[in-house]
């Protein structure tokens, strides 16, 4: 029963894993590079709703989401011209290192304003709970789930719905084709940046709420998470992400029950478990080229 | 020397080579032609171990090297060239051949330190004359991505020569040659054969394959529709109609 | 004086950290597993010295052995990713390696001190130089000792052929398959290669800090390893040590006292961005690369060495 309860806390909880998961997936389907730099972008979006949160008390706390997701987008965008508008194409590892770049940097920075210590968050009702069958859910982890599964379909929306998510998927399937047509190439993807950057603030913000608290710790731990689901799921597949995420949280959830010590360390065996037995992922395509 | 029994290679649901039988003699200079998509350049591949054959057989002087992946055919003796030219261009010329030697030949003359811990000392004979036969002695220290296209084409062949293959597989050597530079070529390859090597020509430029090859097998479609002395084929009618279309008036 | 000792020591261990990943970019392979070798190589030199009480060279050279043997372990698996993948599978792998570190606790009493690893407070107490008493720049040349081997070493196996082997297979793998050069051998060589130097960096590390945890060898760590090679540029050892000496001096002597000392990290990632942008093909690529073994070289016409 209490590993049920857990897996059911690791799927409500996963989504969050799975939105960075998408950010990281999504850049890498539309511009072929890796952001390495998207989970440290995400929390500091978190960190800036932070501020203003701790600086203007009378914030409501959606809105106090709000700035996280829209700091994370200007934060992606930001992203986007220091490490991909300017670096020729014909240098792969100079966007991955310049990725890297940001990424310590964007910690560093995370750790002076947190002053290396785990600051409080606005939660969503962390106290309720719901009694269900035998099983006590808590209320705020449901939001979480409600709001980022809605933040998915709201993505799905807009890449399946909307011009611009035509040509987002235009330019990740023949960049020169999309410029022939007349897509902009640069603010097409500009905005893939801007549109992975807000789902991680989100997420910034819903794992810092589901905790009540934003650790500087996360931004490495998310891109590795972060980067395991996308893998799991299948470099370029967003349902692959979305699966991959909510199976990562509830084997976390369903591990913890056992040794909390050896959480991380089975999350890792997962991945080689994975990588050994189908390197695509759920959902991907192994690419023979490069 | 080179035998193909029944090659095929499918691609999902299209078949790319179609039971290929195809003899060739060791010395010979074979042309192997077609439209485009007939397969020419996924039988040179599959010959090398660069695609896994979906059936059929490949045989090289009696080993069977159906599943031989490409750096062990190139140990037995089969050099290729590629289609669109696959230098190794942040390394010189003289590099792009030094890391050809890989044979078995090479491997008894050199052994082990030789071949890994030796410089360029011992190399350097054997470098220097495939410098001198591609004319690239002047740019041996030049990286390999700042030749001229012809340079670079010259190179191709050169590395594949330096790898000392018995058997030699050419991928449409000729592309984007002007007519005295296929001439040129022409001569490189009797001089080839002269030397003892055999060579499948994969070509679409007529010019070359008509006046240097003995033989020639015409594929369409994965299959070999036609075989025969150049003369044969130009008479034929298949080939006309595989290359042409029906009612053509050539 | 004793300050540019230290300084010394720090841009040499991390300049073989960044030689170990330098081997392994020249064949295509972005490695962020340096860090987890890098801690092999220090917990075992270290238990080794502390609780074996080996001679430092003999933990050295065991370090070595056992991180290549490791490298060459992960080689294999690794030959089944390219590209991203295989950054994201060695970030697991070096995570794995840490997390184990995380949790190993191993202690033996030596003398009446009870010494050894201790999971996640770390293993203290790798006292070897101090016990010897050798001085910081006794410490200090017996680091370089070994930098300059290694670049020795690296520098002359990029003249040799095998280092042209190298760059070919990291330029063109089929390519490279297709002239007879056998991609596992080459591959794998170079990961166990890369792993044992990354050994012999770990072990220098964990002597002259004297105490060494998880934490030191986390993603962080591992992006620094193949910063380095990539600033520097993959064309010349010497980019790695001008990157290494650039940043660990520039950052640590300079900026620091204008700035104030906890800003490192956080100058080196926009030191990284802004060299990215500006020279992506690292401070020294290969046309300069190919210049300054031009000024090395004998006269043109002369046959070259």
């Amino acid at each position: 029963m209490v590993l049920i309860q857990a897996i059911i806390d690791g799927i409500l909880v996963g989504t969050t894993y799975a939105l960075i998961g998408i950010g990281f997936t999504l850049i890498f389907g539309v511009m072929h590079k890796l952001n390495l730099a998207f989970a440290a972008a995400s929390i500091a979006g978190a960190f800036i709703s932070l501020m203003a949160w701790q600086s203007l008390k009378w914030l409501p706390v959606p809105v106090v989401f709000l700035i996280a997701a829209i700091g994370a987008g200007a934060l992606g965008y930001f992203i986007y011209l220091t490490c991909f508008r300017f670096i020729p194409l014909k240098s792969p590892l100079a966007t991955l290192m310049a990725t890297v770049g940001m990424l310590i940097f964007l910690d560093e920075v995370i750790t002076h304003i947190s002053d290396g210590k785990a600051q409080d968050y606005p939660g969503m009702l962390p106290t309720a709970r719901w009694a269900f069958g035998g099983l006590d859910i808590r209320v705020d982890y449901v939001l979480v789930f409600v709001i980022s599964m809605a933040a998915m379909l709201v993505l799905l929306a807009v890449l399946y719905r909307t011009r611009l998510g035509i040509a987002t998927r235009a330019v990740a399937q023949q960049p020169v084709a999309a410029q022939l047509c007349g897509i902009s190439l640069d603010r097409t993807n500009a905005a893939t940046f801007v549109m992975s950057g807000m789902l991680g603030g989100l997420a910034g913000a819903m794992i810092g709420s589901s905790a009540e608290l934003l650790s500087n710790l996360l931004p490495l731990q998310l891109t590795v998470k972060g980067l395991i689901v996308t893998v799991i799921g299948g470099l370029g597949s967003i349902p692959g992400a979305i699966v991959a995420g909510l199976l990562v949280g509830a084997f976390e959830k369903g591990i913890e029950t056992w040794s909390v010590l050896a959480r991380d360390l089975c999350v890792m065996l997962l991945i080689f478990v994975f990588l050994v037995a189908k390197p695509a992922g759920i959902f991907g395509k192994l690419n023979v080229r490069d | 020397m080179l035998e193909l029994r029944g090659l095929s290679k499918h691609f999902g649901g299209v078949r790319a080579v179609d039971g290929l039988d195809l003899t060739v003699r060791e010395g010979e200079i074979v042309g192997l032609i077609g439209p485009n998509g007939s397969g020419k350049s996924t039988t040179v591949n599959l010959i090398c171990g660069v695609f896994p054959v979906t059936s059929g057989a490949i045989a090289f002087r009696q080993h069977d090297i159906t599943t031989a992946p490409p750096h062990r055919c190139l140990a037995l003796g089969i050099a290729r060239t590629f289609q669109n030219i696959r230098l190794f261009n942040e390394l010189s010329v003289w590099q792009n051949l030094w890391v050809a030697q890989n044979s078995a030949k090479h491997r008894k003359e050199r052994g082990f330190l030789g071949r890994w811990v030796g410089g360029r000392g011992q190399a350097r004979r054997s470098v220097e004359r495939y410098l001198e036969f591609s004319a690239l002695a002047a740019k041996r220290d030049e990286m390999a991505g700042n030749l001229s296209f012809g340079e670079q084409r010259r190179l191709e062949l050169a590395r594949a020569l330096a790898a000392e293959p018995e058997l030699l597989l050419l991928d449409e050597p000729a592309a984007g040659m002007n007519h005295e530079e296929v001439g040129q070529l022409a001569d490189r390859i009797r001089a080839l054969k002269a030397d003892g090597k055999t060579v499948v020509l994969v070509e679409h430029v007529m010019e070359l394959v008509m006046g240097v090859t003995e033989r020639i097998a015409v594929l369409n479609f994965g299959r070999k529709i036609a075989e025969g002395t150049p003369a044969e084929i130009q008479a034929n009618p298949a080939v006309r109609e595989a290359y042409l279309g029906t009612g053509a008036k050539v | 004086m004793d300050y540019i000792y230290g300084l010394a020591q720090t841009i040499g261990v991390h300049t073989i950290l960044g030689l170990s990943a330098y081997i392994v970019l020249q064949t295509g392979q972005v490695t962020m597993a340096q860090a987890a070798f890098y801690a092999i190589g220090a917990y075992i030199a270290a238990m080794a010295t502390t609780l074996w009480g080996l001679d430092i060279v003999v933990a050295i050279v065991a370090a070595a052995a056992v991180s290549g043997a490791v490298a060459a372990l992960a080689g294999f698996p690794a030959l089944r990713f390219k590209g991203l993948l295989l950054v994201v599978a060695t970030m697991a792998l070096s995570e794995a390696i840490r997390e184990f570190f995380f949790n190993f606790d191993y202690q033996i009493a030596v003398g009446d001190l009870k010494v050894g690893p201790a999971g996640a407070e770390g293993f203290r107490q790798i006292r070897y130089f101090y016990e010897r008493g050798w001085t910081t720049l006794q410490v200090a040349g017996f680091i370089w000792i070994f930098v300059a081997g290694i670049m020795l070493f690296l520098w002359w196996l990029d003249r040799s052929r095998l280092g042209a082997v190298l760059r070919a297979v990291g330029e063109d793998e089929l390519a490279a398959q297709s002239v007879g050069i056998n991609l596992t051998a080459v591959k794998v060589s170079a990961f166990a290669l890369g792993g044992a130097i990354a050994g012999i960096g770990g072990a220098l590390y964990g002597h002259y800090t004297t105490h060494i945890e998880h934490g030191a060898f986390n993603v962080i760590t591992a992006t620094f390893a193949i910063a380095y090679p990539i600033l520097g540029g993959l064309s010349s050892v010497f980019g790695t040590l001008i990157a290494v000496i650039f940043i660990q001096g520039l950052l640590i002597q300079g900026l620091p006292m204008l700035i104030g000392g906890e800003l490192r990290n956080l100058l080196f990632g926009l030191l990284i961005l802004l060299a990215m942008n500006i020279r992506p093909r690292g401070l020294i690529d290969e046309r300069v690369a190919r210049m300054l073994t031009g000024l090395f070289r004998a006269k043109p016409g002369s046959p070259h060495a």
